[in-house]
């Protein structure tokens, strides 16, 4: 008798067990979860918001353990657990949306596509009507941008410009990148043409052919495969609209993947490939593998946009400013085009409506994160994300400029930005666009106020740009012309939509034959350039490029 | 009948008659009771997700209900089976599979063997020990290791020009030639996971009785001679259990390894039906293709084994059930 209950007892144990997982979940309190605060002063309840970040990579933390989400929660009772990605963003965004589950704010980044689809945001047309003065001032001149095709929108963008444009004096687009060291032997030239910059590679090579250089690297890994086939549109004079050029008059768009333009980039990478001076391994190695050449001090020379090499060249900075000499190995960026004609490397003001932030089917007061962020858009809360608390990170001078002391600079490092929450508030966030100004000229961005620009230069850096005669490595660039669509890769495409299914095709095929063109002998470039684009015209691009033209000339007609 | 054992009731059935099912099953009932959760277990997580079989006869789309859904019929299966790539992708999973099934038997047994014959005991740990510590290294690191031993100024490369082989400025960019690709596959493979393969095989060594081995020593049998006539035979039911299984997964040719290494130019050789799935399934939203090429797997996979399985009873050989 007593056995048998023992058996009994034993497998109810085991039930037990291998269902208490599923009632976990469900024992948590709701993440929204309301509690009154136990300060009888303050009017304010205090809620905590989940967020999921699928942009940025980060720490996970809390707002209000940050200096600036403290002030924030202070205002509005609310804050945000933070939860960055970590993986792959559409096996993550995809799970979300099978199981129906949503953090109560999401930012999607490239996914947003897919989770529009899935009708995952809340619209925040009356949100914003009734709790969003400032979201209205801020967002407003970009509503009708905004607005999806039903009539609503789901969530708000990051590059909406308020005020005045500022341009960054740092080069965080597309350039020619080329060592210091090749600059000071030649005796720093001005460099337009492509020809002319490769010529440069070439003989600083030549006399230094004991060191074992690598004349040009290409960076191929992945999704980065666009720093390897975007440089023909920039060569050509244009910015980066992505897939296509759009031209200045008629706006059309037009696909360069396989015209002439891409055919003579190809073509000059060829012959370097023929010479030597290419290093071969650029179409195997990774992200990392890359950051870490340019880092090695034996390239001399490549194509990237600068937010992308941030890692390297942050490193060579600190490493110059340890030991001067080291400057030569850092990187300068040049304004290189086919012909020497007018650069658009620098990105004109645009606004970019496939990024945004939006506010989940899951979310339970809806009404308490959009105060939040119509919080966030004042002037006063935007100086706190951007600049940080005066006296603290800032100081402001009689006439009122915003600037940093040189204390203030060192001590703004990596483990201090996370403390102080610029790290998880400079971005990603509702929030005036990059290049805005505040109502007195200040600009939003201390990264782009001149009198900050000024302070951070180490003596090589005010050396070279003297050579050059000029006050930012801006100046080097052509300023960029008034483009109302730009940028073309920012227009939304639907999931599963002809658009991108053409994307998708158009970049396996280059990524299939562009290592064999470029590492190809020089007789066989010819056929396998023919062989390309008979495969290439299988694709239905003239689709791609109608479509896209017709979206320009909405955006023209919406912006004009 | 003190001493009942677990599972006998002291119900009697009739003499001589042999218990019925039922009879049979209420006796041991307290095991029954006990397999029970396992029984709950296999049901939830392996039999209710076929319902999601149903995604690839629709056109799937996450936002909507259940009921919803738009059905497709069969236009995924057609799409997939007529795809040129998909086919190309078949073509990598098989033959990548294959390799690493006849070059890992053959390794594993061929190590496990020479193992076996190593009389110095700390020696032999030694070698045992640092032969399957890669298996402990996750792909990701183990395919940087490969990258870099095969770029152009990676170990490889450094030999070839040593030895005179290539000159300098031809070096071969391996994991650039796709005609190399299964090969390299093969030999990363092995070299990764032959030490830990041949644990199972040492294992079954252990059990052959060593009076087998005196009495061929005895007879004046040669230490190749014991090897093929008693070694082998003694581990041969392991090689043959093994083997119905690694043909179960003969579909399955990994990924990692071929997703990390892969790259534009060896693609035509590198992709396998898990990145096919992953690159146009998940990563385009297209769920319903994913679900059929997935279904396709798995279908085929159970073919292949029941296939097996009944070729190795035929045979008169040990097999899996």
């Amino acid at each position: 008798m007593n056995k048998r209950w023992l058996m009994l007892t034993l497998a109810g144990m085991m039930i037990a067990t291998a269902c208490s997982n599923g009632n976990d979940g469900n024992g948590n309190p709701p993440a929204a979860g309301v509690d009154t605060p136990d300060n009888g002063e303050k009017q304010v309840e205090k809620a905590s918001f989940t967020i999921f970040n699928a942009a940025g990579a980060a720490k996970d933390v809390n707002t209000n353990e940050t200096t600036i989400g403290k002030i924030l929660e202070e205002q509005t009772g609310v804050n945000f657990r933070l939860e960055h990605l970590v993986g792959d963003i559409n096996t993550k965004i995809g799970t979300m949306i099978a199981s129906n589950e949503y953090p109560d704010v999401l930012i999607p980044d490239a996914a947003i596509d897919k989770i529009l689809d899935a009708g995952a945001f809340i619209p925040l047309n009356d949100l914003i009507e009734e709790h969003g003065p400032n979201i209205q001032r801020v967002y407003g001149p970009y509503f009708n941008q905004m607005t999806a095709e039903d009539g609503n929108i789901y969530f708000l963008p990051f590059s909406n410009l308020v005020n005045e444009f500022v341009p960054d004096p740092n080069i965080n687009q597309g350039a020619f990148w080329v060592q210091r060291r090749v600059l000071k032997e030649a005796g720093y030239p001005e460099i337009r043409k492509l020809d002319d910059y490769f010529d440069l590679l070439r003989d600083f090579r030549a006399k230094h052919s004991g060191e074992d250089l690598t004349g040009f690297v290409a960076l191929t890994h992945d999704w980065r495969f666009f720093a390897t086939s975007n440089p023909p549109m920039h060569l050509e004079g244009y910015p980066n609209d992505g897939n296509v050029i759009v031209d200045m008059d008629t706006h059309e768009a037009k696909v360069y993947a396989a015209t002439d333009s891409t055919k003579r980039w190809l073509k000059a990478l060829n012959d370097l490939n023929a010479e030597g001076m290419f290093d071969k391994a650029s179409f195997v190695d990774n992200y990392d593998q890359y950051l870490a050449k340019l880092t090695s001090g034996k390239v001399l020379g490549f194509f990237d946009y600068g937010w992308q090499i941030g890692n390297a060249t942050n490193a060579l900075r600190d490493a110059a400013i340890a030991d001067p000499s080291q400057d030569d190995y850092r990187y300068f960026p040049l304004p290189v085009t086919f012909d020497g004609q007018k650069d658009q490397y620098l990105d004109p003001p645009g606004f970019v409506k496939n990024r945004g932030i939006g506010i989940t089917v899951s979310a339970q007061n809806p009404e308490r994160i959009i105060q939040y962020f119509d919080n966030l858009l004042t002037d006063e809360n935007q100086a706190l994300v951007m600049w940080g608390i005066e006296g603290e990170t800032y100081e402001r001078n009689e006439e009122g400029r915003m600037y940093r002391t040189e204390e203030q600079i060192n001590k703004i490092d990596e483990a201090f930005n996370e403390s102080f929450g610029f790290k998880y508030y400079s971005w990603n966030w509702p929030r005036y666009g990059g290049g805005s100004t505040f109502a007195d000229g200040n600009s939003l961005g201390p990264g782009e106020q001149p009198e900050v620009f000024q302070m951070s230069l180490t003596e090589g850096d005010k050396k070279i740009l003297e050579e050059y005669g000029v006050q930012t490595y801006a100046e080097m660039f052509a300023a960029p012309d008034d483009r109302p669509w730009f940028p073309a890769w920012g227009i939304p495409k639907e999931q599963g939509s002809p658009q991108q299914l053409w994307e998708t095709q158009r970049e396996e095929l280059t990524k299939k034959y562009f290592p064999r063109l470029v590492l190809s002998t020089p007789a066989e470039f010819e056929a396998i350039w023919t062989e390309y684009t008979t495969e290439f015209g299988k694709l239905d691009t003239e689709a791609y490029e109608q479509w896209t033209t017709e979206e320009v000339k909405k955006l023209i007609e919406q912006n004009g | 009948m003190e001493n009942t054992p677990v599972g006998t009731s002291p119900l009697k059935t009739a003499a001589g008659k042999p218990a019925g099912f039922w009879t049979k099953l209420f006796r041991q009932r307290s095991l029954v009771y006990m397999s029970i959760p396992f029984l709950i277990w296999l049901f939830v997580f392996k039999y209710v997700p076929l319902w999601g079989w149903t995604i690839a006869f629709q056109d799937f789309k996450p936002a909507r209900g259940l009921f919803d859904q738009q059905w497709a019929g069969l236009k995924h299966f057609e799409f997939l089976f007529q795809d040129e790539r998909f086919l190309r992708v078949l073509r990598n999973t098989l033959a990548m599979s294959f390799i690493n099934l006849v070059l890992g038997f053959v390794t594993a047994i061929g190590l496990a063997l020479l193992l076996n014959e190593v009389r110095h005991i700390v020696y032999k740990r030694v070698v045992q020990t640092v032969s399957y510590l890669p298996h402990f290294i996750s792909w990701v690191v183990a395919a940087s290791l490969v990258q870099s031993t095969l770029s152009p100024d990676g170990t490889i490369n450094q030999l070839l020009l040593w030895a005179g082989i290539i000159d300098k400025g031809n070096e071969i960019l391996f994991l650039g030639i796709g005609e190399y690709f299964w090969g390299l596959f093969g030999a990363a493979s092995v070299w990764k996971d032959v030490g830990w393969n041949t644990i199972v095989y040492l294992a079954a060594m252990t059990m052959i009785d060593p009076a087998q081995y005196e009495a061929a020593e005895i007879d004046g049998a040669s230490r190749l001679q014991r090897i093929w006539y008693i070694t082998l035979p003694g581990i041969k039911p392991v090689i043959i259990v093994l083997l119905i299984m690694q043909i179960g997964y003969l579909l399955e040719a990994g990924f990692e390894p071929q997703y990390l290494l892969g790259n534009g130019m060896n693609v035509d050789y590198s992709e396998v039906i898990d990145i096919f799935v992953l690159k146009y399934g998940i990563a385009q939203g297209n769920f319903s293709l994913s679900v059929a090429a997935g279904m396709f797997k798995t279908v085929v996979s159970f073919v292949l084994l029941f296939a097996a399985n009944h070729l190795a009873k035929r045979m008169g050989e040990a097999r899996l059930f």
